[in-house]
């Protein structure tokens, strides 16, 4: 029998350990203990939830109050993992230094990133959302009908990605991609670029903002764009959304084609 | 025809170059001749123009000449291709040369000449021996055939060398060679600074040729000699790199993940090579004496292994305790018998033993205070506050990364740290944050201390349990209780740096200082831990020796009665001989401090190495292989790989040599054991860093840090003799073992050797040396000197930072005496 002050001596281990992962312990219980929680008690799925404070707490056709509210209660009573308003500010800043026409969202998620992408689009621009699941994408779209945007600033596409990009030049007359935002599954990332350039959407100067590629992380994807050669890329380092010592990271790419 | 001359040409391939370089000779006082009708401002060019004419100049020779073999091939030459006709040129410069070198030869030997010339550059691929020259050959000829059409009409008059233009010649090369010499201090842009370094092969050309009449010869000999030489010494500064041990994977992990790392792998070298000499003393002058001039094993009781234990003396679990037939071996003290001199060189066993024990440690002292001299030496003295940002600026980068990803990292590290100055120089001249910082320097501290407090605590309190439990008897508990001591030990060494590692982010130093920091409290926590250690070793030495005297009394006691036995019935017959294995004996306490210290350090090793394979290469597996299914980046997030720790792994290795030094005196055997733990981590910890670590976030240099680890390995050397000279000072050796039993201390054994061995005079002298009322001034003079060296020093540092002041006072006097026209201008 192991004997107490052995037990005694991991102290100082289980301690480190906690201090040391604290933020992972706190977003652990945010985003999962909270969450099954709240789903047992209300019936309601977490998205749902959502949209009925965001309803509630926002000024209809206002993009801005509707972000607010998005972020407070992703702050302050559950987690949904949007874009966040920080990394959010260097998504609207690269957009406003780009001003894209055509702009491909994968992963709409409730529609947090599409609402922030669409209100800083230039007039004239078109935004393709694409969402895999359905009853997400209808919130998403509620909510953009909710901030004011109509069908033809925004694209609502209720498909898997890897279903959607090739169809996107039959289906959806698009030439070329000015600006594309990655925001769902994170394995999908490095084979949905592959299928866009595949597919000839993207254009010199084509801008690929990809975010969480440190956490949860996307190595794969990290690997091939440092290797393939194609692009100039950086990453914005920042901290996860809502959360204060987890490091994250937004990578952006500019498609250059071969050289 | 042509095949022969070619071996003659291989045989005399020597003596042609020899040849050759006087051609280059005589080329180049040509040359100099043509520089003077010519100014040319480029030495390329020169060399072109200057070659082009030589094709002329051969020409109108050739005329001269008439040989008819050497005209025949011209023609049959002159129908071929473009190189051929190249190639035939340069064969018929050459000859020419020669001819004019040698005025008496034949015209036929030098059309023999020519046509072996030919050969070579047309075989020169298939030659081996004179691979060399024929592609040098072959280039000067393509340089000329490029010149040979457009000056083909141009007219050469033959010259003649004069000694004026060999000394023009000889200034030249000597001009060169200075150009080069101070080429790269040079303010040039780098493609003057090619151009020039191209009269680098001019000087490689013609340096040779040097040289009057018949001493040219040996000059040109002497020039490839001194080549050769310096060749040479570069090779040999080359091997002498690749006989340093290890250097290569030290420079590997250097580039990978910085020096700071490397300095450990460096100190993990230089402990080794300390442990090597302390091997070799203790191996060499006591080990190996005894085990081969001794008395063998089985002839005296302390040489043997107790009846009571001979049944189990060799099973696997009690050697690998450092019981039975180890412990009555020479590895340990008790072993060593009491004779006087052994074997028939009459080796002084316990002398020698005494020795050795006082001379590593006095030569311990010596190598490591050496060494922090001369570390001391090497970091310059300068201030690191009064040019922040310049210091940032330009010496920040580690050239010996040689790694990308270790690359990012350092510049990711300077940009932050650039950006973290930043923030500090704004705060503190805000400074209202400061309070926050010192308040939670102040609490990391507290916590720190707290936490080392509790460590201490539940180590003294399992020394005490253990000690109940060795009253009880051991074999009454289980394995874990057996060896909760050592366990506990081993885990809070192994978990409480990672505790402050993480409670010392709250103070938000500079990683250099961090680590100091780091450093300071492992070395309090394992400090506490060793002395905690020793004062329960001192205990039971003190147990032992109560034993030790009741068995004492007993043995007198036993063999009284074996004398009465024996002496009732026969007085005259010679004592009853007695197995020594069943003599009673005495619990020979060094013999235990011995196993206690080689335990601690097997222990100690097996922990290392554990952690090791589990906490790096089991995580790293782990990390690497599960990432491929796992629902979030195992590499970059959450387990992530472990970085090397660098503090921890530095404060082990001192500790563990304390250690040696501690008990190498009652175990002979800790040397030769910790040469081969240090030997094994290397290996072990060079894969384990390349494999399974990442670099370290912030990767910083470890100039400094050197003397700071040499600190404290002094201090530790301090306190791990106290304990061992407190031993052999004040507490008498067991009566029946080791190689000073029998004395009152173990000391003794100098006395007793400057009595028997050296003459009445020496010792006299050495009594009267040893009088305090000469050592005690002899002290005090040391003492003043120290104190005068000190003084000095000081001041001389206090001088340095004066003119430090000076000239920074100079220069801004400087800045205002620049300025003040312009000033006085505009006030007007």
């Amino acid at each position: 029998m192991v004997s107490g002050a052995i037990a005694l001596a991991f102290l100082p281990l289980l301690l480190t350990l906690i201090i040391r992962y604290r933020y992972y312990f706190v977003l652990f219980y945010r985003a999962v203990l909270v969450r099954i929680w709240k789903d047992c008690v209300t019936g309601l799925s977490r998205e749902e939830r959502a949209y009925q404070y965001v309803l509630t707490h926002s000024i209809p056709g206002d993009p801005d109050s509707i972000l607010d509210a998005f972020d407070y209660w992703c702050n302050k009573v559950e987690y949904i993992s949007n874009i966040g308003p920080k990394k959010g500010k260097i998504l609207d800043r690269i957009l406003m230094e780009q001003s894209p026409l055509t702009v491909l969202e994968l992963g709409a998620h409730c529609g947090y990133s599409t609402v922030r992408i669409a209100r800083a689009l230039p007039l004239g621009a078109r935004l393709y959302s694409i969402e895999m699941d359905q009853t997400n994408a209808a919130i998403a779209e509620k909510i953009l009908r909710l901030a004011g945007f109509d069908d033809d600033t925004v694209e609502l596409i209720v498909n898997p990605s890897d279903e959607v990009i090739p169809r996107l030049r039959s289906d959806y007359n698009l030439e070329r991609v000015d600006f594309v935002f990655m925001d769902h599954w994170k394995k999908c990332y490095l084979p949905d670029l592959q299928m866009l350039e595949e597919c000839g959407l993207l254009g010199k100067g084509s801008v690929i903002l990809a975010d969480n590629v440190l956490f949860p992380g996307a190595p794969k994807f990290l690997r091939y764009i440092r290797k393939s050669g194609l692009y100039e890329w950086k990453i914005h380092r920042a901290m996860l959304e809502y959360s204060k010592g987890i490091r994250d990271g937004m990578a952006e790419l500019v498609f250059q084609g071969i050289k | 025809m042509s095949f022969i001359g070619d071996e003659q040409f291989e045989g005399g391939n020597k003596e042609k170059r020899h040849r050759e370089k006087r051609r280059d000779g005589s080329k180049d006082r040509r040359k100099r001749a043509n520089a003077k009708r010519r100014e040319r401002s480029r030495a390329d060019r020169e060399n072109e123009e200057f070659e082009e004419r030589l094709v002329k100049r051969e020409k109108g020779r050739r005329g001269r000449v008439k040989n008819d073999q050497e005209a025949k091939k011209r023609e049959q030459e002159e129908g071929a291709g473009a190189q051929v006709k190249s190639g035939k040129t340069a064969k018929v410069k050459k000859n020419i040369k020669n001819e004019k070198r040698r005025m008496s030869e034949k015209a036929g030997e030098a059309g023999e000449r020519t046509e072996k010339g030919k050969k070579r550059v047309e075989s020169a691929k298939k030659e081996t021996a004179t691979v060399k020259h024929g592609t040098r050959d072959k280039t000067r000829e393509e340089r000329k055939k490029k010149h040979k059409e457009n000056s083909e009409d141009k007219e050469v008059k033959p010259e003649s060398l004069s000694p004026d233009e060999l000394e023009k010649l000889k200034e030249a090369v000597d001009e060169k060679k200075k150009l080069i010499q101070s080429l790269r201090g040079k303010p040039w842009p780098m493609k003057k600074k090619l151009v020039t370094l191209e009269s680098q092969q001019f000087l490689e050309k013609y340096e040779g040729a040097l040289g009057k009449g018949k001493g040219r010869k040996l000059y040109a000999y002497k020039v490839m000699m001194t080549k050769k030489w310096m060749k040479f010494q570069r090779d040999f500064e080359n091997f002498k790199t690749a006989c340093i041990p290890w250097e290569m994977k030290i420079k590997e992990i250097e580039s990978h993940f910085g020096s700071s790392v490397a300095s450990y792998f460096i100190f993990l070298r230089w402990m080794y090579g300390i442990n090597m000499i302390l091997f070799g003393l203790t191996f060499g002058l006591v080990m190996v004496p005894e085990a081969l001039m001794g008395r063998p094993y089985g002839s005296i009781p302390r040489k043997t292994v107790p009846r009571a234990e001979e049944a189990s003396a060799m099973d696997f679990a009690v050697l690998w305790d450092f019981g039975g037939y180890a412990q009555y071996s020479v590895l340990f003290y008790g072993f060593y018998s009491n004779q006087r001199a052994i074997g028939w060189l009459k080796f002084r066993m316990p002398l020698s033993y005494f020795l050795v024990g006082v001379g590593t440690v006095a030569y311990s002292y010596m190598v490591v205070i050496r060494t922090m001299a001369r570390n001391a030496n090497e970091s310059g003295v300068g201030d690191d506050n009064s040019f922040n940002f310049s210091w940032k600026m330009f010496t920040s980068w580690d050239y010996l990364i040689g790694n990308p990803e270790t690359a990012d990292n350092k510049f990711a590290s300077i940009t932050t740290c650039f950006k973290e100055a930043i923030l500090e120089e704004q705060e503190s001249r805000k400074d209202d944050n400061i309070h926050l910082t010192r308040f939670l320097r102040v609490l990391a501290n507290f916590l720190v201390l707290c936490c080392l407090a509790g460590s201490g605590y539940l180590i003294y309190f399992v020394v005490r349990r253990s000690q109940k439990f060795a009253l009880d008897g051991f074999e009454n508990h289980t394995w874990w209780e057996r060896n909760e001591v050592n366990m506990v030990m081993s885990l809070l060494g192994m978990f409480c740096p990672m505790l402050f590692d993480v409670i010392s982010t709250l103070e938000n130093y500079h990683p250099r200082v961090a680590l100091q920091w780091q450093l300071g409290r492992i070395f309090a926590l394992f400090l506490g831990n060793l002395y905690t250690f020793i004062i329960a070793l001192m205990d039971e030495i003190n147990v032992k020796r109560e034993e030790e005297k009741i068995v004492k009394f007993n043995i007198t006691m036993w063999e009284a009665s074996l004398y009465n036995g024996t002496v009732s019935e026969n007085f005259t017959a010679s004592p009853i001989t007695i197995h020594p294995a069943d003599v009673p004996r005495g619990p020979c306490w060094e013999t235990m401090v011995g196993q206690e210290f080689v335990r601690l350090i097997i222990s100690d090793t097996m922990t290392t190495y554990i952690t090791l394979l589990i906490g790096d290469f089991l995580r790293a597996v782990l990390v690497r292989f599960l990432n491929h299914c796992w629902c979030w980046d195992l590499e970059a997030g959450f387990p992530s790989y472990s970085e090397f720790d660098v503090s921890g792994n530095v404060l082990g290795l001192i500790f563990n040599q304390g250690m040696i030094w501690m008990g190498a005196f009652y175990a002979p055997c800790l040397p030769a054991l910790n040469v081969l733990r240090l030997h094994v981590s290397m290996y072990l910890q060079c894969w384990a860093v390349m494999c399974c670590n990442v670099p370290q976030e912030r990767v910083f240099k470890a100039s400094g840090s050197n003397n700071f680890y040499m600190a404290m390995l002094l201090v530790i050397l301090f306190l791990s003799t106290l304990p061992a000279i407190y031993t052999i000072v004040t507490i008498p050796p067991s009566f029946d073992c080791g190689p000073f039993s029998g004395k009152n201390r173990m000391f003794d054994v100098i006395r007793e050797t400057l009595e028997s061995d050296f003459p009445a005079w020496f010792s006299k002298v050495f009594s009267y040396a040893s009088n305090p009322g000469l050592v005690l001034p002899f002290i005090l003079l040391m003492v003043l000197a120290i104190y005068y060296l000190q003084s000095t020093s000081k001041s001389y540092k206090e001088a340095n930072v004066e003119l430090k002041k000076k000239l920074q006072m100079v220069i801004q006097i400087m800045k205002i005496i620049l300025l003040l026209p312009t000033t006085v201008n505009n006030w007007r």
